[in-house]
């Protein structure tokens, strides 16, 4: 009984400390991806019109931005409202 | 030491043909030399009775020659990145490559870095071979977009690089913070990010083209006794020097072809100036190169070299 009760203890904090590294790190991972939105829109802001590096370069990083490519994609439907996306982020209701 | 040779100018001032008499008369010279046209309307093999493609060709001793086939290069290098796309992403997110890669093989800037990828391809691979490679260029508007494009691309590659350590840095912050976050399972560390490598690859490759434009390559403008050549050529002075590239000659080509009375431009007459007659009868064989009289600029750079 004792054994299983640490065990639940464990797992307990274990659960809090990782709720909590989680809500550290939400403003991060959000800062995070709208870096890889800004590279990834960078470097295929050309096909949108706006401003990049000449398309060859482009080309060369393209094969390697499959992530970015997806965060971008993601980024567009989210788009829609920006300001719930960042009022969600901050927990404001 | 300036091994590569450019001949620069506007449309019709006889680039190929001083840069295939130049090429010839080094060859003869007892020198193993390599002359390239990298004009997309090529006449190099016209000039030097033969016909040329992309690989070197022997025309006589001493002497290759070769045409860049520019529509060559850009499918090659589309072909590359379409194939290495498909080896890394998914199945569903190639699906409407075809149709993007067709797209931009019209792009804008893709001619001129095909353009650079066939310099790079001759100095790395051909010119080890030879004593000098001589190219002919097109004509200026295209010339000065590729010689400025190391210095441009490499304005990009610098703050696209400074983003993606931004990148690398907060991924890595999170995974320190969170081992166990999403962010783990992506490259965290410079070394293993594929992105992060290939901008120091690009970024390496146009520094050693910017180096061989401004340390490695001797450039000669090319004019008419007429004002719109010479315009011209200050034009291609000015964007030269601010890209940091010295001109080295300037080589008035066609003198007698008219009487009109004609003075160098003061801006352009600090250069070591080669004059070059006007030919009556035409370039219309190899044997008329020899009669053009490039000895004089031969002499000047070789003494050049021999002083480097």
């Amino acid at each position: 009984m004792p054994a299983h009760f640490g065990h639940l203890l464990k797992k307990a904090i274990k659960t809090f400390s990782q709720v909590n590294r989680e809500k550290a790190t939400g403003m991060l991972d959000f800062e995070l991806k709208e870096l890889e939105n800004i590279f990834a829109l960078l470097i295929l802001g050309g096909f949108v019109g706006l401003p990049s590096p000449p398309s060859p370069i482009a080309v060369e990083l393209l094969p390697y931005m499959e992530k970015e490519l997806t965060v971008l994609l993601a980024r567009t439907d989210l788009s829609q409202d920006p300001l719930g996306v960042l009022m969600g982020m901050l927990e404001i209701d | 030491m300036r091994n590569t040779i450019f001949f620069l100018g506007k449309g019709g001032v006889g680039k190929t043909t001083l840069s295939s008499a130049f090429a010839l008369a080094l060859a003869r010279k007892g020198k193993n030399v390599l002359v390239a046209s990298l004009d997309p309307a090529h006449n190099l093999g016209d000039a030097l009775e033969t016909t040329l493609n992309g690989k070197p060709k022997q025309v006589e001793p001493n002497l290759d020659a070769l045409e860049v086939n520019l529509a060559e290069w850009v499918d090659k290098y589309l072909e590359e990145s379409r194939q290495q796309l498909k080896a890394n992403y998914s199945y569903n997110m190639t699906l409407n490559l075809d149709s993007f890669f067709s797209i931009l093989k019209y792009s804008p800037g893709t001619e001129e870095y095909a353009v650079l990828w066939a310099i790079e391809d001759i100095h790395c691979r051909l010119a080890p071979s030879y004593d000098f490679v001589v190219f002919d260029t097109p004509p200026t508007a295209l010339s000065l977009r590729f010689l400025s494009l190391p210095a441009i691309s490499g304005l990009w590659v610098a703050e696209l690089t400074k983003l993606r350590e931004r990148i690398l840095k907060s991924r890595q912050t999170i995974v320190r913070l969170n081992p166990e976050s999403p962010v783990a399972a992506s490259c965290v560390d410079k070394d293993d990010d594929k992105v992060y490598g290939k901008l120091g690859s690009i970024r390496t490759r146009l520094n050693a083209l910017d180096t061989l434009f401004s340390k490695h390559s001797f450039l000669s403008v090319i004019v008419n006794p007429d004002d719109l050549s010479v315009f011209e050529a200050l034009r291609i002075k000015e964007e030269l020097s601010r890209l940091g590239i010295p001109l080295s000659a300037v080589c008035v080509n066609k003198q007698g072809v008219s009487d009109a009375e004609w003075k160098q431009n003061d801006e352009l007459s600090h250069l070591p100036q080669f004059t070059f007659d006007f030919c009556r009868d035409g370039i219309r064989s190899r044997k008329d190169l020899e009669t053009i009289g490039v000895e004089h600029l031969l002499h000047y750079f070789l003494n050049k070299q021999g002083k480097a």
